[in-house]
């Protein structure tokens, strides 16, 4: 196979979001966070036991920030030389076991250290993945000559979008676009526009699961086999994705609108001034007349 | 002609010691000062673009190739022609990829005639495609700059105002052939307001000198490939848009993609619109986009509705360009001593070995020079500022 | 009347596909063996495992056939047969009486130990016996592994070194050397091939041959094939305890301890250290098969992958057929210098050059131009591996054409059959042996003609019932 000697990176964000887990425990006691980060270790460990060239990174991602949960910064290259490395004392693989050893000790600090401020269910997914990106990156500087590595991100979504991050998530999804890394979601809740697209764009697959408490086997069934598996396997289709735009002045969907040649800022009626860069249209384009006819030498 | 161009020539100015630049270290090794070199022109790429200036963000270029006896020449391997095309596939590529709403037409020409290659499109794959046929042409002949600049124009004239007009020439040839007088011409392109740049690939030409400078372009004469690479790549980005440009709300169509599956009972297969100039391929599929408009079919976007005249384009398309008219801050670069606290990159979680380190103006996040110039390059914005609720 | 004999090296596969059922059966008692058959199988069957892994009961097996694409077809089957080949599933009734897949589950049961935890600990740690004073960190372990194994394949060239008993008998019985009464054993052809393949390849070939002799030695097979694959799990830079280890385990392990895949301090320290060739056995087996076709040699260079390892790359290839070497050690200097003639020596690197007698007085020796030029690329300079190719086009094809010239001449086997007293009669035979396929070769006007050992008893007994017709 000549798929062995490529490394294959995947990292995995979680949503961990403290408000929505503690709404979640309230709705629905038998399916915790807790329960969800087995699942994320069973996957990531069934990863790793795959090849010796799977690696693994894993993300949480909290209102406010993200957490490497691992790697962790002391540990460098692949090498775990360390000394507060310690099995879990059973049959389990010992790469595995320190690595979930380190994850639970990992979250644990993160949800006891980080306050929450506000009440948003919001979860600001975008700078995960930007982290997450600049992660694969540095794998990639650290590579050795002749060494490739395939990437991708997998994301487990729990609570809503949040519309303020439409355009940094653009960036994010382009910048993974074009550095041929896949992302896929898994959403535990509610369906989630940006994710649809950034799953469409980067060519990874997005699923809502139907019943929560089955994650793990979603997660293996589903998004466990890398790209080249996957164009074997029989797999959910692509989910129908809405590319309307959303309108500047009232967050509406629209299918027709008017976008500012300046700042290409996306309004549904017809405004004489633009408002985000302030722009004042000299002409206005007569609805339905091909741009052709228009009068070239305008004043200047 | 007139002036004397303000630009002193190279060997105009004083003695210049190059090499004095490059300093031994202990070890008597060339390699700390290179890297230096190569990181500061890196390094200098990222702050240069960072001006807010309004850009012109719907383009249409025609690109112009010479395709004479000349780019037979074996100086750039394997030859003029093929290196210059297939760096052009690249181009177009990264060209669409920054410029989603934006169109590009190809000119050749050769033996005195001036043929148009493709006609302004938004689709990449049709130029690449065209490129990739080119290949096997044979250079013969002198080309013609008054021929190719005219048949750009024709088609250039007709575009909107608020778009911006440019023509981008890679000439080989030292010569050129022209039916008539072309100074008249460069006149009528100025006051058309078309921009046109050159890219030499033999040696400076008072001719080009004056068309880049009357319109307001660039002229470059190239070094090496890598240089011509550079050179090309330069054009990618939007010029700053010049301030007599109209502005005007353009009415765009954001049409649905509708995906439907065979064993669907209702799903109906039919043809895309695209499809009737072209007759490669079958035309016959059932999922596509439809014009909300007038409810042609097309399978790609973005695309100018054969039927109504509606651009259609998706969202993502325009948020592609987002970067561009908000562009990131320059990071701060400072000597690593100067860091308190753990030594760990904000975005990577690497160390921060190397001599500097980058600091986020807004959020005063710590970054490492590989992360600092991926979110330049790439990611356009800040992964500790998007943290915060109040992002924009 | 073959030239020369080709190295085999079989991976992990085929070999585990050799082993009857019982003994397979009894490996998948131990967690770490589960994990290293399930990495060796198929990416599509890894799939197919891990779907399986935790549901109880058995799948219709036309469930599992749904899973694929039609165009994968193919590759289905081969997993199917695979997996039903290494005994880690089996056909069973559906109540519905239709035909379902259950994972075997003894291996069903380690592997999710493996992967989740539960069950016994596989080896005792060196924890338990406290903090050791004379702690090893992994660069001493790595230049430790790395000596060791660099005196086998000394011994191997020739030079002195000290080896015992024990491995002199096994490379000779591994077939690399050859030893005649009374005198020191040398190198065979197929020693040299073995000398030119990477490490990892080396490794594995050499422990294939170990454990071939295991149960002759009075080994459990099971029992040393498991702690190999413990080992190869365990982690780099840590003290292991030799505890609850059996008797013919601590022999095995002190055979690892020449070999350097283990690090013991005395013979009779209660701690061993697994070293990197230990952990990267596993990992060596799946390319080291591959390593010796022609068509796989684009597979990149596991080597680059574990650094460390001590022979990153050195060797830098130009197009004038000049080899520089980067390198001091005397063993890479002798490799260089099997198939190129040596130019000039400086202290920290060798100039050779490739020529036309070098090479072919290296094919003379039962080495391949394959393996000459698998022995460059995986030796290559970082500088090298940054061009594709990495070697340059000209220098390998004209290792191959060198070695296409000695095989103008093929010779193949034959039983000749002359002094025909009729041409009816040789007709007659020469369409018989036609007919079987079995001829080689003919010569009407002669009346002559070769035919296959295998076909000979054949033609032999169709001549005498024609001659007894007659």
């Amino acid at each position: 196979m000549a798929s062995e000697d490529e490394l294959s990176l995947l990292v995995i964000v979680v949503d961990v979001n403290p408000i929505w887990w503690g709404q979640q425990a309230q709705r629905e006691p038998e399916f915790t966070l807790s329960k969800c980060l087995d699942a994320v270790m069973v996957m990531g460990n069934s990863h790793m036991a795959m090849s010796r060239a799977n690696k693994l990174a894993v993300i949480a991602s909290h209102c406010q920030d993200s957490h490497f949960l691992y790697p962790s910064k002391t540990w460098r290259g692949g090498d775990i030389g360390g000394d507060d490395a310690s099995s879990s004392g059973d049959g389990k693989y010992e790469l595995l076991s320190v690595a979930n050893n380190h994850i639970a000790e990992e979250i644990r600090n993160v949800m006891s250290k980080t306050e929450v401020r506000g009440n948003s269910t919001d979860t600001l997914l975008a700078g995960s993945l930007a982290k997450a990106l600049c992660y694969i990156h540095r794998v990639l500087k650290e590579l050795e000559a002749g060494q490739e590595v395939k990437s991708r991100i997998l994301v487990i979504k729990a609570a809503d979008d949040c519309a303020l991050q439409y355009m940094n998530f653009m960036n994010v999804i382009f910048a993974a676009q074009k550095q041929n890394i896949l992302i896929d979601a898994c959403v535990l809740d509610t369906d989630s526009g940006l994710l649809q697209q950034a799953c469409d764009i980067t060519g990874g697959l997005y699923l809502k699961i139907p019943q929560k408490a089955a994650l793990a086997q979603y997660l293996l069934w589903v998004f466990l086999p890398d790209s080249e598996q996957r164009s074997q396997l029989v797999l959910p289709p692509p989910a129908h994705v809405d590319y309307r735009a959303a309108c500047f002045c009232h967050r509406n969907l629209i299918e027709i609108g008017y976008v500012c040649s300046v700042c290409l800022s996306i309004f549904c009626n017809f405004s004489p001034i633009c408002t985000t860069c302030e722009t004042a249209f000299k002409i206005q384009l007569p609805q339905m007349v091909k741009p052709k006819k228009k009068k070239l030498k305008q004043s200047m | 002609m007139d002036e004397e161009p303000e630009r002193a020539k190279r060997w105009e100015g004083g003695y210049e010691r190059t090499w004095e630049v490059l300093k031994e270290d202990e070890s008597g090794s060339l390699k700390a000062t290179v890297e230096d070199i190569l990181y500061q022109s890196k390094r200098k790429r990222v702050i240069e673009s960072h001006g807010q200036v309004r850009l012109g963000m719907m383009r249409h270029l025609y690109v112009v190739i010479d395709c004479s006896r000349s780019m037979d020449d074996q100086d750039l391997k394997p030859n003029r022609l093929t290196s210059t095309l297939k760096l052009m596939e690249t181009f177009v590529d990264e060209y669409f990829d920054q410029n989603p709403i934006s169109q590009v037409g190809i000119i050749t020409t050769k033996n005195k005639r001036a043929e148009k290659l493709t006609d302004l499109a938004g689709n990449p794959k049709k130029h690449i495609a065209a490129l990739k046929k080119t290949v096997n042409t044979t250079c013969v002949g002198e080309p013609s700059l008054y021929n190719s600049l005219n048949l750009a124009i024709q088609t250039l004239k007709h575009m909107p105002g608020h778009t911006s007009r440019e023509i981008l020439i890679i000439l080989s040839s030292l010569t050129t052939c022209d039916p008539a007088n072309i100074y008249e011409l460069i006149k009528t392109l100025k006051s058309l307001k078309v921009r046109v740049s050159v890219i030499g690939l033999s040696a400076e030409v008072r001719v080009c000198t004056t068309l880049t400078r009357e319109t307001g372009g660039s002229y470059h004469v190239i070094l090496d490939e890598s240089h011509f690479k550079e050179l090309l790549m330069l054009h990618v980005k939007p010029p700053p848009a010049s301030s007599s440009s109209e502005c005007s709300l353009i009415r765009m169509g954001f049409p649905q993609h509708t995906v439907t599956s065979l064993n669907d009972q209702d799903a109906k297969p039919s043809f895309s619109m695209s499809h009737l100039d072209s007759s490669s391929g079958p035309g016959l599929s059932l999922g596509g986009y439809f014009c909300p408009q007038c409810h042609a079919k097309y399978t790609e976007l973005p695309v100018e509705c054969k039927v109504c005249g509606l651009t259609l384009v998706s969202a993502p398309h325009l948020a592609r360009s987002f970067h561009h008219l908000f562009p990131l801050q320059a990071f701060i670069e400072s000597p690593v001593e100067e860091l308190q606290g753990n030594g760990f990159c904000q975005a990577c979680e690497g160390d921060l070995k190397d001599k500097s380190i980058f600091t986020c103006p807004s959020c005063r996040s710590v970054f490492c020079v590989e992360c600092d110039l991926f979110i330049h390059d790439s990611l356009h914005c800040c992964p500790c500022c998007i943290h915060s609720q109040t992002a924009p | 009347m073959k030239l020369r004999v080709q190295l085999q090296c079989k991976n992990l596969h085929e070999y585990l596909r050799e082993l009857s059922p019982d003994i397979l059966d009894r490996l998948y008692n131990h967690p770490a063996t589960c994990l290293a058959v399930y990495r060796e199988l198929p990416s599509l069957a890894k799939n197919y495992m891990m779907r399986m892994l935790f549901l109880d009961q058995p799948l219709p097996q036309a469930a599992v056939a749904l899973w694929v694409k039609k165009e994968s077809q193919k590759d289905h089957d081969e997993c199917v047969s695979v997996l039903a080949g290494l005994r880690l599933w089996h056909s069973q009734q559906l109540q519905g009486g239709l035909q379902g897949y259950i994972l075997n589950p003894v291996f069903k049961d380690n592997l999710r130990t493996a992967l989740l935890g539960g069950g016994r600990v596989w080896a005792d740690e060196g924890s338990s016996l406290g903090p050791d004073r004379h702690a090893r960190d992994i660069e001493s372990l790595d230049r430790y592994a790395m000596e060791r194994w660099e005196v086998i394949l000394q011994f191997m060239v020739g030079s002195p070194s000290a080896v015992s008993q024990d491995l002199a008998q096994l490379l000779v019985q591994a077939g690399l050397m050859k030893s005649e009464a009374g005198e020191a054993p040398y190198i065979t052809s197929a020693g040299f091939q073995f000398l030119l393949l990477d490490t990892a390849s080396q490794l594995w070939y050499f422990t294939l041959q170990y454990l071939k002799t295991a149960q002759s030695r009075g080994m459990d097979l099971v029992e040393i094939l498991s702690f190999l694959f413990q080992l190869s799990f365990s982690t780099l830079g840590r003290d292991y305890s030799v505890e609850g280890m059996s008797e013919s385990l601590l022999t095995f392990l002190q055979h690892l301890r020449e070999f350097g895949l283990v690090f013991q301090r005395k013979r009779k320290s209660r701690r061993y250290y697994p070293t990197r060739l230990a952990i990267t056995l596993a990992a060596g087996v799946t390319t080291s098969s591959s390593s010796l076709s022609p068509s796989s040699s684009s597979t990149t260079s596991s080597l680059a992958s574990t650094p460390g390892t001590g022979d990153t790359g050195f060797i830098v290839v130009e197009t004038n057929y000049r080899i520089y070497a980067y390198t001091n050690s005397e063993l890479q200097i002798a490799l260089v210098a099997l198939f190129s003639e040596m130019l000039y020596r400086f202290p920290n690197v060798v100039v050779a050059q490739l020529t036309r007698e070098s090479v072919q007085q290296a094919i003379a020796n039962g080495i391949a131009a394959q393996q000459i030029i698998h022995f460059l690329r995986t030796r290559a300079h970082p500088i090298m591996l940054k061009q594709t190719p990495v070697l340059p086009p000209t220098i390998t094809d004209q290792i191959r054409l060198w070695e296409l010239e000695r095989d103008r001449l093929r010779f193949t086997e034959g039983v000749l059959y002359n002094q025909f007293l009729s041409q009816a009669d040789f007709e007659v035979l020469r369409d018989r042996a036609q007919g079987l396929g079995c001829l080689v070769w003919q010569d009407v006007a002669h009346r002559v003609m070769v035919v296959t050992p295998q076909g000979h008893s054949e033609v032999k007994r169709f001549w005498k019932r024609q001659r007894s017709h007659v």
